[in-house]
């Protein structure tokens, strides 16, 4: 319960909007920070000398012009010191190109981690949501786990087929397969493919698609190697990942941090995928883990599996550590981060074997959890097996099947409004009547079910706030 | 719906989905991937113009020909006017895309 008002707090002081005057400790995003610097004169000024000072030299030069360092220290009290940058927020790009303007300089030029320009992570409602729906999914076979008893059970085949029947997830997911496999005639270019155009795609496929239709898809656990080897080609590897050259990997680590997007999620990769212990992510977030790691994929170092090993999951993005010379401890273990990085290995195995694996980590198993937006997404935390137990989900989990059927071309099949499309499609007249009776009478209970624990979670989240304001 | 006479005749010209897994579609792609598979079904007896109605008039009473009038149709067919592609991966691994193989959109023709 605690917990919970401290998460609903936060949620509140996010909307608390800052003072015109703020001061300048308060955490504001980099757009917003380099604006308020060119409202003023010396400030503005010194963050043009930085930008003139870091184009074209590296840092131990820059830090030598006098007229650089001055611009430095005066830029320090200035509120683009402090700011970050969101996820996936307008004008991402800029923002990340202004953070680094300054943090640039200050970090150390070729220490191991820089410090990601984004937020830090909070748990996503929208996110726990997902895991229970795969864990309603697995009691009917249906989700990412396989139950003992079914031989031939492919969860990543299953995630497919709800991207398939989602009309956003299929129109993204064909667009990024169609741009990473488009081969010119083999005559005008030897590259099988645009690599550029295929990282460009795979980005945006993970930027628009929703997170419990597309991470699925990567992180889905396997059981045999047909499974295993879907999952390896999801992002098409051998135009994304694949090269005919292996490239050192402080190379390819300095190819990636001349560029703003890539730097910065590598930043955040290395900052959310720490291994702490033997187990555990920063903070216990695999969710966070798997973020930085999806915002990874199209850029430089974009990771993927090796090989189509079910049983040993091992990750790496494409480069070798031969020929480091010197610095063969430091590619190492650069390398080592991603290969053998405990974190990130539980973080997806957690992930396929849905909510019972560390994405709920709350003491209370009945805690019903407020939302960002009570009133559109009620997130639903409960036991999985209490729905489980009292209501047999039919054959297939409504949120992946039904919406394929609502006709409004761009549905968006957020949980809350799926729960009523089972209705919908008995009155739907195109329907062919494929349903029969047992199963819609089956949707029809969990529906019922469902929509009383969101009326539930309404109310409740609504005496929170109460009790907090 | 309320008379008798509508409750009667089938749905009009429409879209229907169904899930199919691609080799079901029976176009030499091995691939257990599924996919929403949408076709256009219906009656369009709504849309039917004088030159139906005549030509339905026509054969009944033998005027035209014998030769081709069996073939000549007198109502609209319902058929997609608009289609779009599936994309998927095959048991071999290997990306596929299929063009114009779902409908989009349905009309009487």
């Amino acid at each position: 319960m605690i917990l919970l008002n401290i998460l609903l707090l936060l949620f509140l002081a996010d909307k608390v909007v800052p003072f015109e005057n703020a001061e300048w400790t308060a955490p504001m995003d980099c757009l917003r920070a380099s604006e308020m610097c060119n409202q003023n004169a010396q400030c503005s000024s010194r963050f043009r000398i930085m930008r003139q000072c870091l184009v074209g030299r590296d840092r131990s030069a820059m830090l030598e012009n006098k007229e650089c360092q001055v611009a430095l220290e005066v830029l320090q009290d200035s509120p683009l010191h402090q700011c970050h940058c969101k996820r996936g927020m307008k004008k991402e790009l800029q923002c990340l190109q202004s953070y680094w303007t300054i943090h640039m300089s200050l970090n150390e030029g070729e220490e191991l981690y820089e410090t990601s320009p984004y937020e830090p992570m909070h748990f996503s409602d929208e996110f726990r949501l997902a895991s229970i729906i795969s864990a309603i999914g697995s009691a009917s076979s249906k989700g990412t786990v396989c139950p003992e008893s079914v031989n031939s059970c492919n969860p990543c085949l299953d995630a497919a087929k709800a991207c398939n029947l989602n009309a956003v997830c299929k129109r993204q997911r064909s667009a990024y397969i169609t741009a990473c496999s488009r081969s010119m005639p083999i005559a005008l270019s030897p590259e099988p493919c645009s690599r550029k155009r295929c990282h460009r795609a795979l980005r945006q496929f993970f930027e628009r698609v929703q997170n419990d239709l597309s991470y699925p898809l990567l992180f889905c656990s396997c059981r045999d190697k047909a499974c295993a080897e879907r999952r390896r080609q999801t992002i098409v590897p051998a135009c994304s990942f694949e090269e005919k050259s292996k490239p050192n990997c402080l190379e390819l680590r300095r190819i990636c941090r001349s560029d703003a997007l890539c730097r910065s999620r590598l930043a955040d990769f290395h900052m959310n995928c720490q291994t702490h212990s033997i187990t555990s992510c920063p903070n216990d977030n695999y969710h966070g883990c798997l973020v930085s790691y999806v915002g990874l994929i199209g850029s430089d170092v974009t990771p993927n599996y090796v090989d189509a090993n079910h049983a040993n999951i091992t990750i790496s993005p494409w480069c070798t550590c031969r020929g480091s010379g010197n610095q063969e401890t430091e590619c190492e273990a650069f390398l080592r981060d991603f290969r053998e990085n405990a974190c990130l290995r539980n973080a997806i195995e957690a992930f396929g074997y849905g909510a019972d694996a560390g994405f709920l980590p709350f003491t209370e198993s009945h805690s019903v959890a407020p939302s960002e937006k009570p009133n559109l997404h009620p997130g639903i935390i409960t036991k999985p097996d209490i729905i489980t137990n009292d209501v047999k989900p039919a054959e297939s989990v409504c949120v992946f099947s039904t919406c394929a059927n609502l006709k409004d071309g761009a549905e968006k099949c957020s949980p809350s409004s799926s729960f009523e499309c089972a209705d919908e499609n008995i009155l739907d007249s195109t329907m062919d009547g494929s349903i029969d009776s047992h199963q819609s009478e089956n949707d029809r209970q969990s529906s019922a079910f469902l929509s009383s624990v969101s009326t539930a979670t309404i109310v409740l989240s609504v005496v929170f706030v109460i009790q907090v304001v | 719906k309320r008379t008798k006479r509508a409750r009667k005749g089938t749905k009009p010209c429409s879209l229907t989905d169904k899930e199919v897994t691609v080799s079901q579609l029976g176009l030499g792609y091995v691939s257990d991937e599924v996919i929403l598979f949408r076709y256009c079904s219906g009656k369009c007896v709504a849309t039917r113009r004088n030159y139906d109605l005549a030509l339905a008039r026509m054969k009944g009473q033998r005027v035209l020909s014998r030769e081709n009038v069996d073939r000549a149709r007198h109502s609209p067919c319902c058929r997609p006017t608009a289609y779009e592609g599936i994309t998927f991966l095959d048991n071999h691994s290997r990306y596929h895309t299929i063009y114009e193989v779902s409908a989009l959109k349905c009309a009487c023709v």
